[in-house]
């Protein structure tokens, strides 16, 4: 079987682009980054937007780098495209996955490891973000979405505690919570390697 | 060519809950003695431009303010023009 090949897209204010790599790298991944101005011309399994403070987060989380060359020529359908915590609000600001991420309930910044229920069991991640309250777009989840990662407790006001959801036909997962900041035994976490795993699978 | 400058006003929609109002109405409580105190957060941008006429002009806001300024999921704005009157 030939390896699977990661791209990472990396935009000004993006600083989870290495930790994201190692963890590609643990599972055996063919990884490299896409700089934002660029067209994604190449063929990649996977493509990660990854988390950090796009464009320092001006405006709004997100809204600025869904406007950029990289996120416009995203292989809908083709590649499996993972948005991780403020790839996840690009997402959702380009309309790639339906929802808002609006300001943390208590207005703080967040971070901490939360336990999480995936897949029928709960794992432990950490989150960190400011803008990390989902928001439904007319009161539910888009066609073909689902949740595919829920807060077991009301962490910032997330709406029936949604932290990640998957779009199946366009083949688009955005979460909050930062899996590859739980793959190394020496950080104390190794949970985040389920959600890898569930990534490597749905390629 | 002709000037145009508008002002974009962009703030939560009503159904949404609005916590930076909230915290802002708390605020006022600590500060003085208030009756009735209400208020809305959010954000202004002046923007100044050239454009043909003022449809097209109103065309170039309105994409700017719904690419850019506002997400329709949970925001809503306004937009006032100035001094159009001589612009036009």
């Amino acid at each position: 079987m030939s390896k699977v090949k990661a791209g990472i897209i990396t935009f000004l204010g993006t600083n989870c682009e290495q930790d994201t790599m190692r963890a590609c790298e643990l599972f055996g991944w063919d990884t490299e980054f896409i700089w934002q101005n660029d067209i994604i011309k190449k063929t990649y399994d996977i493509i990660f937007l990854p988390g950090g403070f796009s464009y320092g987060d001006h405006i709004s989380s997100g809204r600025i780098a869904k406007l950029s060359p990289a996120v416009k020529s995203l292989p809908i359908g083709k590649s499996l495209i993972v948005g991780i915590c403020n790839g996840f609000q690009i997402l959702c600001e380009a309309k790639m996955l339906s929802g808002a991420l609006t300001c943390n309930e208590n207005l703080k910044f967040i971070s901490k490891v939360v336990p999480l229920e995936f897949l029928g069991e709960i794992i432990h991640i950490p989150i960190a973000h400011h803008q990390g309250n989902y928001t439904y777009s007319e009161g539910r989840l888009g066609e073909n979405e689902e949740v595919i990662l829920r807060y077991t407790e009301n962490i910032n006001g997330s709406d029936d505690y949604i932290a990640g959801i998957y779009n199946r036909k366009t083949k688009i997962i955005g979460i909050m919570p930062h899996p590859e900041r739980a793959v190394f035994e020496e950080l104390g976490l190794t949970d985040g390697r389920k959600i890898f795993e569930f990534i490597e699978n749905e390629i | 060519m002709k000037k145009f400058k508008a002002i974009v006003n962009v703030g939560l929609k009503p159904t949404i809950k609005d916590i930076k109002s909230a915290t802002l109405k708390d605020a006022v409580s600590h500060l003085l003695d208030i009756e009735n105190f209400r208020c809305k957060v959010g954000s202004r941008y002046i923007l100044e431009f050239e454009a043909k006429n003022k449809i097209d002009a109103e065309n170039k806001v309105k994409i700017i303010a719904d690419e850019i300024l506002a997400n329709s999921v949970i925001e809503e704005y306004e937009i006032l023009w100035e001094d159009l009157d001589e612009q036009s």
